[in-house]
């Protein structure tokens, strides 16, 4: 674990260099210690694969005080007693009208649909992260024999619901945006409600498995 | 009741930012000109966290539906109030059905503009700003339109102020940007850095009319990555005034819609130049300084 400043208001923790379940914990553990503190000079906390990056009150605290803060407390986050992961099952349309790329997965992989539904439905994925945009699930790691590259040109609206394969990440849009992963399906699941607290149905490192709707 | 005869080329409901929920994805949103929205706001006595109006471009302009007073700072524009002209970071007093008019912007490209009172909308996610892509916040989620009518809650008439002009802030292109060290500034190669540090004439970039409210394009010189290294990183959080490196080598600025982000992050822009990318113009000319003590 190292600490290291990230312009003036950031501390980058660095907890390893890859897509990692024990290194993802390790930030989950760390993220889920930080926010239960509650500090006034945490503005916000942005815990990802393998680095959880904290944007500080830089009127409030110096970077130096705060990563002395910070590291005074390093021995408590092992004792924190962490959330257990919640297990999310989502029903997906896959393929034609709500999958427009499935006919290029299936050309890309040399598998049939069927077999591709079969393979991403059957991996219990990791909620490695949550960005960008509100309540996106970046989930892993997909089954290697579904690995397929971006787009090339990133489509100018993806709809909402739409489930996408990027490398060997798998993802939900939770609102139509600009994007660039091939969209193999589409969920009714609402995964982020601005309206209603909690807004977001899902946390870091819980789980999610797809089933066919 | 304010009403919006013409909401400029954009307009939308901003405040100080939707913080805390970063974790979930969520940005802030916040107004780009920090100085000017706190200005706008004590000017017009109003608490530090009220509503207010961002805008680009002229011919922006309300019929005002209630006595109250009105402010505008940011960008240097030529205001009308039923014929009358206004002075830049000025509050100045509205009789019921008078109107407010933007002609033109001399200075500068995003403006302010608020009122004594609070406009009628609810927070969201703690919030007034409106959040562009997922379309909630501000008025209705979206940029103003013509037509559009909201409520001035407990509208007050405060007496006329000024900010100074020697305060108001120097918004005239070309822009310096400095910027500290960022995360990835080792995966380029040490040419293309020395050449974006001598400050030639090829070091001046282009903001390139692709730009938004998401993240200022530059064009120009384009940074070389070394050969070694991935050009994308494993996502990970990013800070609003990030510069980033996408695969073409042509920097983006981010500003306040992204919590994470996948390009090399060359810099971050520093804190007290982060106002002044509210004023970045499509063509201004921009050179990116390094500073600190990672020189």
């Amino acid at each position: 674990m190292e600490y290291q400043k990230y312009g003036e208001d950031g501390v980058r923790i660095v907890f390893g260099d890859a897509i990692d379940l024990v290194i993802n914990e390790n930030v989950r553990r760390y993220y889920s210690y930080l926010k239960s503190l509650n500090l006034k000079e945490v503005v916000d906390i942005m815990p990802s694969f393998s680095t959880c990056i904290i944007h500080f009150d830089s009127e409030a605290i110096s970077f130096e005080k705060f990563v002395f803060y910070l590291t005074e407390r390093e021995s408590q986050i092992n004792a924190f007693d962490i959330r257990e992961p919640v297990i999310h099952e989502i029903p997906v349309v896959y393929g034609g009208s709500a999958g427009p790329d499935m006919g290029f997965v299936v050309s890309y992989t040399k598998l049939s649909e069927d077999e591709i539904i079969d393979l991403h439905t059957s991996t219990l994925y990791n909620v490695y992260t949550i960005g960008f945009m509100p309540g996106f699930p970046y989930l892993g790691t997909l089954d290697k024999r579904l690995y397929v590259p971006r787009l090339e040109t990133p489509r100018v609206k993806v709809p909402k619901g739409s489930v996408g394969l990027a490398q060997l990440q798998t993802g939900i849009y939770t609102y139509e945006s600009p994007g660039g992963w091939q969209i193999i399906g589409k969920t009714g699941a609402k995964l982020f409600d601005h309206t209603t607290e909690p807004y977001c149905l899902m946390n870091m490192g819980d789980k999610v498995r797809f089933v066919r709707a | 009741m304010i009403e919006v005869i013409h909401p400029g080329w954009f307009s939308l409901i901003v405040d100080g930012g939707r913080y805390g929920y970063a974790d979930y994805g969520v940005p802030s949103s916040a107004a780009l000109d920090t100085f000017s929205y706190k200005m706008l706001n004590a000017l017009l006595k109003n608490p530090s966290d009220a509503p207010a109006i961002e805008v680009i471009g002229n011919d922006f302009s309300l019929r005002i539906g209630t006595d109250m007073t009105c402010a505008i700072t940011g960008a240097k524009v030529e205001a009308i109030l039923s014929g009358e002209l206004l002075q830049p970071w000025t509050s100045f007093r509205a009789q019921k059905g008078s109107i407010l008019k933007v002609k033109s912007i001399f200075e500068g490209f995003r403006y302010y503009v608020g009122f004594s009172g609070t406009i009628g909308i609810e927070k969201i996610i703690n919030s007034y700003s409106t959040n562009l892509e997922c379309r909630f916040g501000g008025f209705k989620g979206r940029p103003l339109m013509k037509g559009d009518r909201f409520v001035l809650k407990e509208p007050r008439e405060e007496k006329p102020d000024k900010i100074p002009v020697e305060n108001i802030p120097d918004m005239k292109p070309p822009h310096v940007l400095r910027f500290l060290k960022g995360p990835e500034m080792k995966y380029f190669s040490p040419e293309s850095l020395s050449r974006l540090f001598e400050k030639k004439a090829s070091s001046w970039y282009n903001v390139s009319s692709k730009s938004n409210r998401t993240g200022i394009r530059l064009e120009g010189e384009p940074l070389v990555f070394k050969k070694d290294v991935e050009k994308s990183i494993i996502s990970e959080g990013i800070l609003p005034g990030t510069i980033q490196i996408p695969g073409d080598g042509l920097p983006i600025i981010m500003l306040h819609e992204r919590t994470i982000g996948g390009y090399a992050r060359l810099g971050v822009i520093i804190k007290a130049d982060h106002d002044l990318l509210a004023h970045l113009k499509p063509k201004d000319a921009v050179m990116l300084e390094m500073v600190g003590p990672d020189l």
